[in-house]
C-alpha cells in the first residue's frame, strides 16, 4: 500500500517536471539562444580584432591591454558610471522607501496612488520620456525659463553644462523609483503590527520606531534592492544616449553607451566585447563584496543570529 | 522570506544581465534569408538576355534618406519593373540613423542586400573587408555607361583599384545665405570674392541686429564632422589625412588652432551658437534651422541645402565658400554611391539598374536632383533645359559648374576610423568653446588622438 502510493507520487512528480520544462521552454530557448550563446561567443570575440565585416583575428589580450593602458575615454566612461551609480542608488532607494511608507497607510484611493507612482518606472526608460526631459532641461526649456525668471541667468542650460548634465541624468534615474517602491511596500506590509504596538506602548517616538524597527526589519529588502539597483545603475544607457548623447564633452558618457559606440559606430566589435567583460567583472566584484558584508548588517528574522 | 528573496534576486539578476550583454552579439541573430540565388544569370559571357527567356529576378536594395526619398525611390523601382517585368525589387528604406549599424551586421552574416546606397564615409571600410563587388567588368563591357561622368568623381568609387561604388551625384561645400535677414540687418550680400573676414563681419553685423547667433554650420556645427575643417586645411595648403590614412596630412598645428580660435571668438561674441545652442539645433533638424526661419544669415552646407529646405523657405541663396579662390580648398564630393555587394548573385542585373539610374532621363525626372547634382553631364544638361526645375535646383546645378572651376583634387575617401576621428574632432573643438582648453592645446590633443586612431585602424598589421 505504502509502496504503491509513493510510486504514484513519483509518477506525479515526473509528470510535473515535464510540464514544468515544457512551460519553461520558451524562456529556456530564449535564454540559451539569445543570452547564453552570445555571451560565450562574446568571450571569444573579446580576444580578437573584429569589426563585424572582417574575419575575426585572434590577438590575445591586446584589447584588454588597450583598455587599461591607452584608452582615456574608457576611464572617463567608468568615472561617469561610478558617479552615476554612487548618487543614484542611495537617492533612489531613499526616495522609494519614503514613498512606500507614505503609501503604507490606510487612505482612500491608495491603489490609484500606487499605480501613479509606478508609472515613471514603466515609461521612464523610454525614448519618448527621454526626449521630454531633454526639452525640459535643455537650452530654451522650462527649467531655464524658470531660473531666469528668478534672476539666475546662466550661459549654459543644465544639460549643456559639463558640471550639471550628469545631475539631470541622475535625477531622471531617481524618478524611476517605482519597482523599488513596490518591493519596499510589500516588505513593509510583512512587518508584524505587534512590534509597532509594543513599541508605542513603551512610549517610543516615531523616528526611533523607524530606525529601531522598520529599518532592521527591512534590511533583507534593502539588500535586495541595493544589489538590483547597483546592477541597474551600471547599465545606464537610454538616458545618456537620448538626452545628451554622452555630451557635453563626455560628461555623461556612460559605460554602456561607450561600449555601444565602440561596437556600432566605430565597428570595433572585439574591443567592445572586451569592454563588456570588464563591466561584468566590475559588477560581479561589487555584488560579491556586498554579499560578504551581508552578515554585518542584514537582519533575517528566521536566521536567528541574535 | 529569505529563500524567496534570494530566488527572485537570482532570477532578476540573470534577467538584467541579459540586457547588458545583449548589445554585444545581437547582430548575429539577423536574418539569413538569401533568396536571391538565381542559377542562370551570373555568366558574363552572355550579356544579352532577351525578355522572352529572362527569368524572374529579385534585387534587394537598401538606402537611407527622408520620407520624400523613400516615396520617389519606390516609384523608380516600380517604373523599372514596368520596363523590365522580370526584375522585382525588395526594398529596405531607412533613415541615416541605424542604416550603417544594420548594414554591418548584414555584411557580417552574409545577408547584405544586392544594391546598397553607400557613403564616402564608409566605402573604404567596406571595400577593405571585401564586402563590395568590383564593378569594373560592367564598366568595361558597357553595361554601365560612364562616358558622361567626370573622371575625378568617378574614381572616388575606386578603392585599391577596385571599382566598388558608382557615384550618383556630386556635392560641393557652399555658404547658403538668407537675403531677407541680411538686408534687414543692413549688411551686404556675399560676393563670390568674399573672404573669411567678410564672412565674420557679415555674421557679426546680423547677430548684433537680431541678438541671435547667425553663423551656422548645418545642424551639427563647425566641429560636427571634419568636412568644413578639411576645406580650411586645404585652403592653407595641406590635406586633412595623409595618403595611407595613418595620420593627419598637414604638419602645422596652428592651422587647427586658428580654426578653433575663429569659432571660439564667434561663439563668445554670440555670432555663432555655443555648444549648448548647437545641440538644440541638432534636435530641431534642418527644416527648422534659424536660417530657414529667417533668424540667421548663413550656414555652411553642401550645395543641395537650398533644395532640401525649399518646401519651407524658397528664398535662400548660395554663395561660394569664403576665400575660395585662395588655395584649392573646394572639392567635388561624391554625394552618394550605389554599391553592389560581393555576395550578390545578380550583379549584372544590379549594374543595369544602376546604369539606368545614372543615365536615363526618365529616372532623373523622378529623382529631380534630390540625391544631389546628377553625376552625368548629359543628364545635367537635359534637366537644366527641361524647364521642370525649380529656381533652387537651377541654382544648385549652376553652383557646381561655378565651384568646380575653383575646386582642387578630390581627397581620398575617408580612412577607416573616421567616425572616431570625427568624435575626437568634436571633443577637441568643444573643449575650446567650453574654455577647458586653449585652441593650441586642443589642436595638439586632436593630432595625438587622430594619430592613435588612424594608426590602429590603418597601419599594416
Amino acid at each position: 500500500m505504502k509502496g504503491k502510493q509513493s510510486l504514484a507520487k513519483s509518477e506525479y512528480k515526473r509528470k510535473d517536471n515535464i510540464a514544468g520544462y515544457v512551460m519553461l521552454s520558451p524562456w529556456l530557448f530564449g535564454f540559451v539562444l539569445m543570452w547564453f550563446l552570445p555571451m560565450v561567443i562574446s568571450i571569444y570575440y573579446s580576444f580578437t580584432d573584429f569589426n563585424l565585416l572582417n574575419e575575426a583575428k585572434i590577438i590575445g589580450f591586446k584589447n584588454y591591454i588597450r583598455i587599461f593602458t591607452v584608452d582615456d575615454t574608457f576611464r572617463q566612461a567608468l568615472k561617469v558610471t561610478f558617479v552615476y551609480a554612487i548618487f543614484l542608488v542611495p537617492l533612489r532607494l531613499a526616495f522609494a522607501l519614503f514613498v512606500a511608507m507614505l503609501l503604507n497607510t490606510k487612505h482612500k484611493g491608495l491603489g490609484l496612488y500606487r499605480t501613479i507612482y509606478y508609472i515613471p518606472s514603466i515609461i521612464g526608460g523610454s525614448i519618448a520620456v527621454s526626449i521630454v526631459w531633454r526639452q525640459i532641461f535643455g537650452n530654451q526649456g522650462v527649467i531655464m525659463s524658470l531660473l531666469s525668471a528668478f534672476g539666475i541667468v546662466q550661459k549654459h542650460s543644465l544639460l549643456g553644462n559639463t558640471k550639471t548634465a550628469l545631475a539631470v541624468i541622475i535625477l531622471m534615474g531617481v524618478w524611476q523609483f517605482g519597482s523599488s517602491m513596490l518591493i519596499f511596500l510589500a516588505a513593509l506590509k510583512q512587518i508584524p503590527g505587534s512590534l509597532y504596538e509594543s513599541a508605542r506602548v513603551d512610549g517610543a517616538k516615531s523616528w526611533r520606531i523607524f530606525f529601531k524597527i522598520t529599518i532592521p526589519m527591512l534590511t533583507p529588502t534593502i539588500f535586495f534592492n541595493l544589489i538590483l539597483q547597483i546592477v541597474n545603475g551600471f547599465r545606464v544607457f537610454t538616458e545618456s544616449y537620448v538626452i545628451t548623447d554622452g555630451g557635453p564633452l563626455d560628461s555623461t558618457l556612460s559605460y554602456v553607451l561607450y561600449l555601444y559606440r565602440r561596437a556600432f559606430n566605430y565597428f570595433d566589435m572585439g574591443y567592445s566585447c572586451a569592454l563588456a567583460w570588464v563591466l561584468v567583472v566590475i559588477i560581479a566584484v561589487f555584488t560579491i563584496v556586498l554579499f560578504r558584508t551581508q552578515n554585518n548588517w542584514v537582519h533575517y528574522e528566521s536566521g536567528g543570529d541574535d | 522570506m529569505k529563500n524567496r528573496m534570494k530566488r527572485i534576486a537570482a532570477l532578476l539578476l540573470a534577467g538584467t544581465m541579459v540586457f547588458s550583454m545583449a548589445a554585444c552579439s545581437s547582430g548575429k541573430s539577423g536574418s539569413k534569408d538569401n533568396e536571391t540565388s538565381n542559377p542562370s544569370d551570373n555568366t558574363t559571357g552572355e550579356a544579352t538576355v532577351t525578355e522572352a527567356q529572362a527569368e524572374p529576378i529579385t534585387i534587394k536594395i537598401a538606402w537611407w534618406g527622408s520620407d520624400k526619398r523613400h516615396e520617389y525611390t519606390q516609384q523608380l523601382l516600380d517604373l523599372y519593373t514596368e520596363l523590365n517585368p522580370n526584375v522585382k525589387f525588395e526594398a529596405s528604406p531607412s533613415g541615416w540613423d541605424g542604416y550603417f549599424e544594420r548594414l554591418s551586421t548584414q555584411a557580417a552574416s552574409g545577408s547584405m542586400p544586392d544594391i546598397v546606397q553607400m557613403d564616402y564615409l564608409y566605402i573604404s571600410t567596406y571595400a577593405k573587408n571585401n564586402s563590395l563587388a568590383d564593378m569594373q567588368e560592367f564598366v568595361d563591357s558597357g553595361v554601365i555607361d560612364v562616358s558622361n561622368i567626370d573622371e575625378n568623381i568617378l574614381n572616388t568609387g575606386s578603392i585599391n583599384s577596385k571599382r566598388v561604388g558608382i557615384p550618383l551625384s556630386t556635392s560641393i561645400l557652399a555658404v547658403t545665405y538668407n537675403p531677407t535677414v541680411i538686408e534687414a540687418a543692413g549688411a551686404e550680400i556675399p560676393s563670390d570674392s568674399w573672404t573669411w573676414d567678410d564672412y565674420i563681419a557679415l555674421n557679426t553685423k546680423v547677430a548684433q541686429a537680431t541678438g541671435e547667433p547667425s553663423a551656422l554650420v548645418s545642424i551639427i556645427g563647425p566641429f560636427g564632422d571634419t568636412n568644413p575643417f578639411s576645406y580650411w586645411v586645404r585652403q592653407h595648403g595641406g590635406v586633412l589625412f595623409n595618403a595611407d590614412g595613418t595620420g593627419l596630412g598637414y604638419e602645422d598645428d596652428a592651422i587647427t588652432a586658428d580654426y578653433f580660435q575663429m569659432w571660439q571668438d564667434m561663439s563668445d561674441a554670440n555670432v555663432a551658437p555655443d555648444p549648448d545652442e548647437q545641440s538644440q539645433l541638432a534636435a530641431v533638424g534642418k527644416e527648422a534651422l534659424p536660417i530657414v526661419t529667417d533668424k540667421a544669415a548663413t550656414t555652411v552646407e553642401w550645395n543641395n541645402f537650398t533644395s532640401v529646405v525649399s518646401g519651407v523657405n524658397d528664398k535662400l541663396k548660395l554663395a561660394l565658400m569664403p576665400s575660395s579662390s585662395e588655395g584649392k580648398g573646394l572639392w567635388l564630393k561624391p554625394g552618394m554611391f550605389f554599391s553592389v555587394s560581393e555576395s550578390s548573385k545578380v550583379k549584372e542585373e544590379c549594374a543595369k539598374f544602376i546604369n539606368w539610374i545614372i543615365n536615363s532621363e526618365e529616372a532623373n525626372d523622378i529623382i529631380a536632383g534630390e540625391r544631389g547634382t546628377p553625376v552625368s553631364s548629359a543628364v545635367r544638361d537635359y534637366m537644366m533645359n527641361s524647364g521642370k526645375m525649380t529656381e533652387q535646383q537651377v541654382e544648385m546645378f549652376g553652383y557646381v559648374d561655378k565651384a568646380a572651376a575653383l575646386a582642387g583634387e578630390t581627397p581620398a575617401p575617408d580612412p577607416s576610423g573616421i567616425a572616431e576621428v570625427n568624435e575626437a574632432f568634436a571633443k577637441a573643438g568643444n573643449s575650446v568653446l567650453y574654455g577647458q582648453a586653449t585652441a593650441a592645446e586642443a589642436a595638439a590633443t586632436f593630432r595625438e588622438q587622430v594619430t592613435e586612431i588612424l594608426e590602429r585602424n590603418n597601419a599594416a598589421k
